[in-house]
């Protein structure tokens, strides 16, 4: 496929995406209804659903999807890896942790999750945890082999942690309901707040990524030869494990565990339009975003009580079973 | 004078180099050679500033810590004895890495591209390329960045005899043209054109200087347990020209 033709074209499906999310939902609005209650005008209903309720919504959406995409175009040129993952270092799990903590043990220590930051404050707080900690297991030398295993370990450990309060509260509905929701990940009831919360950050580190791309292109053939190209490697890799890490926690701060977006999304992107990480940056951003909010309206089409991250894993996992066939 | 383009002095990596002190200068075509396991890579990384190394490493006069990145891509090129792509980039694109320490102009990626007998393949995948075929192409981005010192890992062991001959010749006219070339191989035979030969023993080296007065009979045979004679044989040459 011709690259030229690719930034227009996830562009234009990105738009169509967008719009869909704005019209579509229990209240179904025509295109036309949506524009204008964006301009301000339509009915009152029309402008409030598409202006407190779906738009924000549509935002935070984007937002995660791109922060996932981008994060997992880094951890595959990190670790050299096309399966690479951004949940691969323990971040969405130790995000995932920290907020199913707060979820089960707020009630009992008296505190009431009740203020809308402070679930993704705790989950942020997870997901640096984790990081920290695997880079500390890791550190002398923190060679590719060492922070991939230590993530897989400390998944484990953190996964144990999520089930194990999972299971305390089995008994309180309502909080099992709330822990299911940041299990499975989803953007329903997201407001404005978590637009300002998870926007422009995410917006930031992914400019920040943009940059990098082309040492990106050298490390994802090998540490010792880009460094021998002139790259400064290890500046590089803290700043790819940095900025992987504050997108993957803050998607997970306001959406929750969504899997598979950071697979998919840089791989069928990879497919189509080749390796260099100065153009896949920007089309896993735009990408992902598309795929999410697709996921989303999915989710929204099908009230059957599918969830974003089923959504997203019902679509991701065939295809992670059909990659890992194909010969390499 | 000029300045050694190499020179350590008691340069160590902790269980595997034992300290080494040499200089190579300009214009020097030097063979490294030793049994499986004598450091060979280890040196070749710790000349090359890849590796954690006590005592101290000067290239052109200038210790290296004191070379900024970027800069060292433009003064020295590695090649591992390792070519593995994980990524589908194509070969010219390969190549054109060589350019990164340069701002990513492509000068000389062409020629490097033609001289390693690349150019038919130069829109192929790299990850579809045989063992050889992508040890010319980590040589090639090598030859791409111009650097003047060129480090190179076991770069014929896997090539067919009419490529590791242009090779050969590659190293030799760079080094002709100024260039300081070290090339780690196993080919004693092939170690007798080089100008200096390096022997290393189990991290320590044990000889360093011309090929016919390190390369004796009983080195040879203290270092890599073999008897050497003289034969006669047919040895494979390029043609003239």
């Amino acid at each position: 496929m011709r690259s030229r033709a690719a930034i227009p074209a996830l562009l234009a499906l990105l738009a169509l995406a967008f719009l869909a999310s704005l019209a579509f939902g229990e209240l179904r609005l025509s295109f036309g209804q949506v524009l204008a209650a964006l301009q301000g005008g339509g009915d009152d209903i029309a402008r409030t659903v598409v202006r407190d309720f779906r738009l924000p919504r549509a935002l935070v959406g984007m937002a995660v999807g791109a922060a996932l995409g981008a994060s997992g175009v880094v951890m595959q040129a990190f670790f050299r890896n096309p399966l690479a993952s951004p949940g691969l270092l323990g971040v969405s799990s130790g995000g995932a942790l920290g907020a199913v903590a707060v979820l089960a043990l707020g009630p009992l220590l008296g505190f009431a999750s009740a203020a809308i930051w402070v679930l993704p404050l705790a989950s942020t707080a997870g997901a640096f945890a984790a990081t920290g900690a695997v880079l500390m297991l890791a550190q002398r030398g923190a060679g590719t082999e060492r922070l991939l295993l230590s993530g897989v370990a400390l998944n484990a450990l953190l996964g144990a942690g999520t089930s194990f309060l999972l299971t305390t509260t089995a008994g309180h509905f309502e909080v099992n309901a709330q822990i299911l929701f940041w299990l499975m990940g989803g953007l329903e009831s997201r407001s404005w707040e978590h637009v300002w919360m998870g926007g422009p950050p995410i917006l930031a580190a992914c400019l920040l990524l943009l940059p990098l791309g082309r040492a990106m292109d050298l490390l994802s053939l090998g540490e010792q030869s880009a460094q021998s190209l002139g790259v400064d490697v290890r500046r590089l890799r803290f700043q790819l494990v940095l900025l992987s890490t504050i997108l993957t926690a803050l998607a997970t701060a306001v959406a929750g565990m969504v899997g598979f977006v950071g697979l998919v999304v840089p791989h069928v992107l990879r497919l189509a339009f080749g390796p260099d990480h100065r153009r896949l940056l920007p089309y896993s951003m735009l990408g992902g975003a598309a795929f999410l909010l697709a996921c989303d309206l999915v989710t929204r089409v099908f009230p059957m009580g599918l969830r974003l991250g089923v959504v997203t894993a019902l679509i991701g996992g065939p295809f992670f079973l059909w990659l890992l066939r194909r010969p390499r | 004078m000029t300045a050694p383009a190499l020179q350590t002095t008691s340069l160590a990596v902790l269980g595997r180099l034992e300290p080494v002190s040499l200089e190579l200068g300009p214009g020097e075509l030097v063979a490294l050679v030793g049994p499986n396991g004598a450091g060979k890579s280890t040196l070749i990384q710790a000349l090359a500033g890849l590796l954690p190394a006590q005592g101290t490493i000067q290239w052109n006069g200038q210790s290296l810590s004191r070379i900024l990145m970027p800069d060292r891509g433009r003064r020295l090129a590695w090649v591992g004895q390792e070519a593995l792509f994980e990524f589908a980039f194509p070969v010219r694109e390969v190549v054109a890495q060589g350019r990164y320490a340069w701002g990513d102009d492509l000068s000389g990626v062409a020629e490097a591209l033609a001289e390693l007998d690349l150019t038919h393949l130069a829109d192929r995948p790299a990850t579809r390329l045989s063992g050889g075929e992508r040890h010319r192409v980590g040589l090639a981005r090598a030859l791409a960045t111009l650097a003047p010192i060129q480090l190179w890992d076991e770069p014929v062991a896997q090539l067919d005899v009419r490529h590791a001959l242009e090779v050969m010749r590659l190293a030799r006219r760079l080094a002709d043209a100024g260039g300081t070339v070290l090339v780690s191989l196993h080919d004693l035979r092939a170690a007798y054109r080089f100008d200096r030969v390096l022997v290393l023993d189990r991290g320590r080296l044990v000889g360093n200087g011309r090929p016919h007065d390190v390369l004796t009979a009983p080195l040879i045979r203290e270092v890599f347990r073999v008897e050497a004679t003289f034969v006669e044989s047919l040895v494979p040459e390029l043609p003239p020209g």
